[in-house]
Formats: C-alpha cells, structure tokens, sequence
C-alpha cells in the first residue's frame, strides 16, 4: 500500500519507521529540509520537503495513488486542510493528528465527517486513556483489551520475591490447570524472546502474557509479592495539570479512585479545581516531598507524573517510589529515555508518540487485522486476526501447520468460548486468534493466515 | 446623588399606585361596604401628590447606582406610606402607625397583622390587603432577578455561576423583557391557585386574597383563624403546594414552562431547598409523635407539612398552634425562620443559596487545614462561586446576625419579653409574619409599642431588600456630589 505522512515529528517518524518496515511504500512530508534528510538517511522512505497543506507538495508526493494519508503535523489547521484535500484527490483513508478538542466533541460544528477525515487523533487523550487503564490494573505495567476485552494482554515485571521467579514454562504449564494464561514473551535486557518450555523467568525480567478477563483476579493473586490489603478507594497521586493530566485525574475519579493532582502553576490550579469534583488539587511543586509525605504519598497505589519534562517525570518517580508510592507511572516522550526509565524501576513509561502511533497503526491496518498493540520499548506487536473462510489452515492441528518463527498464538476466540492454544488445537473459520509477533515477523503471520 | 431625579421616578411610581388603589372598587360596590370613598381619595391624592413630583422635579442627567439604591428603598417606604391612605380614611384602622405597620407588611410580603378581627373589616380592604402582598412580590421579583443584580447587590449574582453559558444568564437581555415574562409566570400560577381555591369551596375573594398572599408568599388571610378557618385538607394541600412553588426561584418555573423540566433537578439551590423541607418535616413528624400531638400520621403530616413551608418559604399561614407543639419542634421552627426560600423567589430571610454557600466555605476552611496547599473553590451546581460574592454572604450573614441582635435588644427595651421581642424581630427581618410568644399565629402585633412598631417596620424594608440596598443609604458619603 501507498502510504502518505505529512510531518516528520515523533509521531510521523515512529510511523514511517513502522510502516515501512512492514513493507509500504512510505512518502514523508515535512517543511524541514534538514529533517527529510535525516529521515531518509535512516529509514527507508522517500521524502519530500514542502507545505503539506499545498496542492502541490502533494501532487509532487504522488498523492494521486495514495492509499492511506496521516496529517500528523504539530498544527491542527495544516492536517485538518491538508485532510480536506486528500479527500479532493480521492484518498480513500485519511488521518489526522489535532489538538484541540473543538473538532473531537460530540456536538462540534465542524466534525470530522464535514472535514473529511476517518480518524482524529489526539496524542494526549490517547495517553490518559492508557494511563488510566495501566492505573487500574493493579500490577500490570502494560495491558491491552482484545476480543471486546475477552481477552486480556498484560505485562508484568518480575522481581525477586515473585513466586513466578527462577520457574520454567513448563513447570508453569503445571499450573496451568489452575491458573489459565499463556506466557508469550519474555523481555530480558534488551532482548523479547518467545520462550519455550526449557525458559525460564528470572527476576529482571518483563513477562507478557494472555489471560481471559474472567482469570485476572486470579493471576493477579498469583503474582502479587506481598499481600496487599483489600482497599475500598485506590490513591492516586499525579503530578502535572496539563490537559494530560486532567483527564486522567477525571478517568481515575470516575473510577472511584482517590485522587490528588499536583501542579505547581497557582493559576492553573483554579483551572483544575473548577473542573474537577473531587480530586484534591495541590498547589505545589513536585519535589516538595514533604507536602507530599503529608498528603500521605507512603500510601500511594499509583504515582503518575506527566509534567512536560521528562527528567522530572522520571525523577519524581523515583522520589515517590522511594517515599513509598506503589507503582510508578511516567510521561516519557524522548524514545532514548523509555528504556532508561524501565531500568531505574518505573513500572510503566508511556510516551506521546507511542500511545498515538499505535491507535493510527491499528486504524490504517484494520480489515483482516481486527485489533493491534504495540508493546513499549520494544518493536513487538500484538494483533487480533479473523479465519477466513477457505483458509489453507482449516482444521489441521496447529503442531502440523508451519506456524511462523517469532510469533506466537496466545488465545483462540470462537464466540463466547476461548481457549489456549496447544499443539492439537485446531482453527475453524470465523474464529478469532490472538498473536504475539516479534518485530519482522510480521509479515510472515499476515501471510500464513492468507 | 441626584436628588431630582429620585423623587421624579418617585412620583411616576406614586401614579402608578394610584391606579392600583382603584384595583378594590369594584369589590367595594359589589359587597357596599361603603368603602369606595377611602379608595377615591386615596388614588387622588396619589396622583396628586405623583403628578407634582413627576411635574415639577426634571434632571437631565442620567440614572445611576446610586439613584437606584435611593429609588429602591423610598419606593418600598412611599408604597407603605401612601397605601396606608385606605385604612386611615375609611377609619378601618384609626392609627397612622399601625396603618403604615400593616402596609409595609403588606407590600414587603411579610404578613404581620395589627388587626385584632380580621373579618370585620370591610371586603375591600381585605381585598386591598391582600393585593399589597401580591404588588409587593411583583416588585421583588423584577427587583431580585433584575434590578439588584444591576447594583450589584443580592443572591442573583449566584445565577451567573448557577445557569451555564452566556444566553441563559438572564432570561430575556432587556430587563423589561425579563420582568415582563416572569410576571407572566407569576400571573398565572395565581390564577391557577385561585381556580383551585375555589374548587375547595372558597368565594372568589377569599380565594383571590389567599393565592395573592401565597404566591407573594405573605401570609395575610380574610380569617381570624388563618387558614385554619376552613378546615379543609384540600384547602391546606393546595396553599402547601402552591407556598412551596412560591419559595423557588421563579426562573426556574419560566424555564419549566417552556419544557425544561430538568433545570430544576439541576439546580443545586433547589434540591437543597427541597430536601430543607423534607427533613424538617420529618423531624416536625417525628418530634409531633413523640410529643403525642396528633394521633394519625395523616394528621401530622398535613399540619407537619403546612408548617414547614409556611416557615420556610416565609409565607406565615397557619393551621395550627405550634406553640403548643413541643419546644423541640417550636426552635426546628426558628431555624427554618433564618433560612427562608431560594434566592429570586418572593420568599424572604437569609435565602438558601446563601446558607448553603456558608456551608461549603466553612467546609473548605475546614479542609484546608487538612490540606495546606490545596486549592479548593467552593462550588454550586459545579461553578465555582466568585470570592467577592463569598465576602458578600459573609458580610450579608454578619449584618442579619447583627440586626437581628440589636432591634430584639431594642424591643426588649421597649418592654417585650425574651421571646416573644427576638421572634418578633426574626419574624419581621425575614418577612415572615407570626412569631412566637405574644406574637405567636394565633396572636397579633396590635399590642407592641408605638417605638416597637416602628422597628419592626424598618426591620421589614431591611430583611425585604437585601439589607445592604438600605443600609447603603446611611452611608455620609452616598449622599455628597
């Protein structure tokens, strides 16, 4: 397919490193010349300097033939017009990145149907809305919902107290018959490996895993270190009232979490406390550790900081944790930092870039791929396919097909019932598989299904 | 302040009255209580008087606040004064002050009497009576949704955090607009009272007088006895139901008109107000039982019920003596005297807007303490409420304290009792008729003394307008160039 970025930010970049990988024809367009260059030196695109709100920038990009546009400029009136005429050349999928929410709202004037475009996106609802979802899930520092949230993909990091520690897979498949959830991968350092029977987990490590809905409290039983006390109202503190930062405080409170919003800014904080009901808005700053302590940070279930700095997410993480704080979260949006963050102890870093990359990538691929997610700090996927009717895999036990190497199928969904997946299990057509791919193998699991 | 142009707008108003003294006439010939001649003269020296002043008094300068400060509380007092004019020529009422006594309570829609036997005065002057109430409550509901909000003064300013957007701020952008369509709204829940009235099988002046001082929220009767007199559950349901719908404000009823049934349950103010009557009631119930004063719960009920909304809405009708009610259920009742209807009702005392308020801010003084570097607005219907109209419900409650404290000491000096002098005060400072003690619902203010009387009166201007629209006046500074 032909695809066409407008705009070589972070999440431009992320999505033509992605897309191209994959085997599109990726155009890039960006007013910088500077930018192009380094684009093209690195990945493998073609790249147009020029207004992508120009007729013939785009003209000149090829956008005739286009398959797929994403306006993802940091100027909402460049993507939203660079969106309407993609609509005049016939563009039969059109993205767009904005901001403001005057386009988003339910009643607004011009929605996105009269602008032409098939998906808004806004990087930082995106990020709330993952926060928020991380926050709840006790424990999990990555989750994703597929099947309408039959089935469940949660990462969780593995310390020395976990009682999952120094275990083989197949000791683990012993327990299986109690707790049901598949192991699909294994981050170690810098590695995601698949893990066989004869792996084990060690402390360190990063597990990701499938479980139905139904299961979590269990596994979550399972893996928890220490007996954590049953509370009625989780406590959450974050810091950093940006619009990020509100809608999370609104997620959480919805979720009848306690929640305290820390912004340092006297004005903004009226802001906030007029919009909020019933989170406690503090005017401080996020190293006043000892407001903190008083607001009683020690019995924090959740520490959530997205102030426009990484280095002070990173580093008020740290503090909280050491004051206490359960489970850290931080905004992190320099890709060179999420890894570094994940070592230091933060239990999950969500970047910007990341978070909204992934809801386009699920967008621009949906029709056999029902669903996908993308997995932090590493390129791995997880996707939700369909069988096809006529499909060469029909009713063969899966130890006899050649099922791809690097990928894994973690959940078969057929209607309500689901199962795990063994070596005998057989797909029909109309049931629905979940798969973990490592980066690269992507394709090969797209053609094996075809 | 330009003293021209006041007592010009003065006499337009004089005129006005005028025409209205001619509103009993017709009652008069059809019942020949022979009163005619008192309206006559009245209205004359009305228009007279008017006519000279509008004549005579011309200023080209321009209305500004302080003119209207000055137009307000005069207006009030000249209404008193010259509405006084029936009683005293057709000798209904021989003394000037109880006269002007019984006119300000009318037309601040107070409900204090100095009558000792109602029903023996001439039906006109029932009928006048009861029609002071009804102008009274006109005048304050253009004057709480529209005038004071203009001088800045009054609970309105709490709709502009009540009511979201900018359109729905005032109903109408003119206020003759707005008055207009509330006055509409006021005229037509009347007439509907009155309908109902005389379906219970009251005469068409008995029912008038009633729905004229429910809806005003008054509390004159043509009975002795108040409501009592009738003895008809259906005549007590309806006045309950209609005394109620007399302490909402009278926004929300326009917008419920025009199909916006939900503005009421979001209306913080409201649902306060709502659930102040359902508690009070259920503790009224629940301290009546206990005290064995009624031996069916439906009796309670409909004596329990009646009483809380007169009080509340500071109406002052009665069915019943709660002085004879338990002391317990008497000072449930005093409380209710201090919080009074919603604000932009026709209802008096502090209002429940402004009580609610005080509670949050005391709320969020208490949770700062907690929470030292927390910000926290108080709120209502989730707007935040400006600080300076949070000063202005403190200072509000400071003066109504104060008054409150000063005019009972000044009424004991006159030589009333403990009691009866304090609720008198409360009763008048709220506008809302009988007190307790010698003032009591089955009692009446005709034995107070002259200097008492006149207290009481300025007590009734005071609580009417929102205390700082007179108190503005006795500043030396309103009055120099």
């Amino acid at each position: 397919m032909k695809v066409l970025i407008v705009g070589a930010g972070q999440v431009g970049y992320f999505l033509c490193d992605r897309l191209s990988r994959e085997g599109h024809e990726v155009t890039l367009i960006d007013h910088s010349e500077e930018t192009i260059e380094r684009a093209q030196n690195r990945l493998n695109v073609l790249g147009v300097t020029g207004n992508g709100a120009s007729a013939e920038t785009l003209e000149q990009a090829g956008i005739k033939d286009t398959d797929i546009f994403i306006a993802v400029t940091d100027f909402d009136e460049v993507n939203i017009l660079a969106c309407l005429l993609a609509r005049e050349y016939q563009v039969p999928t059109r993205v767009a990145r904005t901001r403001s929410i005057e386009y988003k709202d339910q009643r607004a004037v011009l929605s996105k149907e009269k602008l032409g475009i098939d998906l808004l996106i806004n990087p930082e609802d995106a990020v709330a809305e993952e926060m928020v979802q991380i926050a709840c899930s006790s424990g999990a520092f990555d989750v994703a919902a597929f099947a309408e949230g039959q089935v469940q993909f949660l990462g969780y990091r593995i310390d020395q107290e976990s009682p999952l520690c120094d275990l083989t897979l197949m000791e683990l498949g012993e327990l299986r018959g109690i707790y049901r959830f598949v192991v699909v991968a294994i981050h170690r350092g810098e590695e995601t490996i698949i893990p066989r029977g004869e792996d084990s987990i060690q402390a360190g490590d990063r597990i990701y895993l499938f479980a139905h809905q139904n299961d979590l409290p269990a596994i979550q039983y399972m893996l928890q270190t220490k007996k954590e006390e049953k509370r009625r109202h989780r406590r959450a503190f974050i810091l950093g009232g940006s619009s990020i930062g509100r809608q999370i405080a609104q997620g959480l409170e919805g979720l009848q979490f306690e929640v305290k919003l820390i912004e340092k800014d006297e004005a903004r904080c009226q802001k906030l406390a007029e919009s909020l009901t019933k989170t406690v808005v503090l005017h401080t700053e996020g190293s006043d550790i000892q407001t903190l302590q008083d607001e009683g940070i020690g019995n924090a279930d959740v520490f959530i900081a997205v102030t426009d700095k990484d280095e002070t997410n990173i580093l008020t993480c740290l503090l909280a944790r050491q004051n206490g704080a359960r489970r850290t979260l931080a905004l992190v949006s320099k890709p060179e930092l999420i890894g570094l963050a994940s070592e230091l102890g933060i239990d999950a870093c969500i970047s910007p870039r990341l978070a909204a990359a992934s809801i386009i990538l699920k967008f621009v691929r949906r029709g056999e791929i029902i669903s996908v997610a993308t997995i932090e700090g590493s390129n791995s996927e997880v996707l939700e396919l369909e069988i096809k009717e006529g499909s060469g895999i029909l009713n063969t036990a899966l130890s006899d097909l050649h099922f791809p190497r690097g990928a894994i199928i973690g959940a078969i969904v057929r209607g309500q019932q689901y199962e795990i997946p063994t070596g005998d299990s057989r797909l029909q057509a109309g049931d629905r598989v979940v798969i973990f791919a490592l980066p690269g193998s992507l394709n090969k699991v797209e053609r094996f299904f075809e | 302040m330009n003293l021209t142009l006041t007592l010009r707008i003065l006499g337009a108003l004089l005129i006005c009255l005028s025409g209205t003294l001619l509103l009993p006439l017709p009652f008069s010939l059809y019942y020949g209580d022979g009163a005619w001649s008192a309206f006559l003269l009245s209205a004359l020296t009305c228009l007279v008087i008017g006519s000279l002043l509008f004549r005579f008094c011309k200023s080209r300068k321009d209305m500004s606040v302080r003119e209207g400060f000055a137009i307000v509380t005069f207006g009030w007092s000249f209404f008193a004064l010259f509405g006084s004019l029936p009683y005293l020529f057709s000798g209904a009422i021989p003394s000037p002050i109880d006269a002007i006594f019984e006119t300000m309570s009318g037309f601040t829609t107070t409900g204090s009497t100095i009558l000792t036997h109602i029903e023996g005065m001439p039906q006109s002057l029932l009928f006048w009576r009861a029609l002071t109430h009804w102008l009274g409550g006109m005048g304050i509901i253009v004057l709480s949704l529209a005038i004071l909000p203009m001088l800045g003064v009054g609970g309105m300013q709490l709709f502009k955090a009540e009511v979201p957007g900018p359109t729905t701020d005032r109903l109408k952008p003119r206020i003759q607009d707005t008055a207009t369509m509330l006055w509409g709204v006021y005229l037509l829940l009347t007439a509907v009272e009155t309908l109902m009235l005389m379906l219970g099988g009251m005469t068409f002046l008995d029912a008038i007088c009633h729905a004229f001082a429910t809806l005003a929220t008054g509390g004159f009767s043509t009975r002795d006895a108040s409501v009592a007199a009738y003895d008809s559950a259906y005549i007590d349901g309806v006045i309950t139901l209609f005394m109620f719908l007399a302490g909402v404000n009278f926004t929300l009823h326009f917008q419920a008109l025009r199909g916006r049934l939900r503005d009421f349950h979001r209306n913080e103010e409201f649902r306060c107000y709502l659930g102040i009557t359902l508690f009070a009631t259920l503790l009224l119930l629940v301290f009546n039982w206990n005290g064995g004063i009624y031996h069916s719960l439906g009796e309670n009920l409909r004596y329990s019920l009646f009483q809380v909304t007169s009080i509340l809405t500071t109406t002052g009708f009665g069915t019943a003596d709660y002085e004879i009610w338990p002391v317990v259920t008497q000072y449930t009742l005093i409380l209710l005297m201090f919080v009074g209807g919603c604000a932009g009702s026709t209802g008096g005392g502090i209002k429940v807007a402004r009580i609610l308020l005080l509670f949050k801010h005391a709320q969020v003084q208490i949770f700062r303490l907690i929470h030292p570097r927390a910000v926290r607005l108080v709120k209502l219907g989730n707007r935040p409420v400006d600080r300076e109209v949070l000063q202005a419900i403190l200072g509000f409650f400071a003066l109504f304290v104060g008054i409150f404290v000063t005019a009972s000491i000044l009424m004991a000096a006159c030589g009333m009792d403990l009691v009866s002098g304090g609720a008198a005060v409360l009763a008048c400072l709220s506008n809302i008729g009988p007190g307790l003690g010698s003032v009591g619902p089955t009692d009446n203010f005709a034995h107070v003394p002259v200097v008492g009387k006149g207290i009481l009166i300025f007590c009734m201007l005071m609580g009417r307008l929102e205390l700082f629209t007179v108190l503005v006046l006795f500043l030396p500074s309103f009055w120099r160039k």
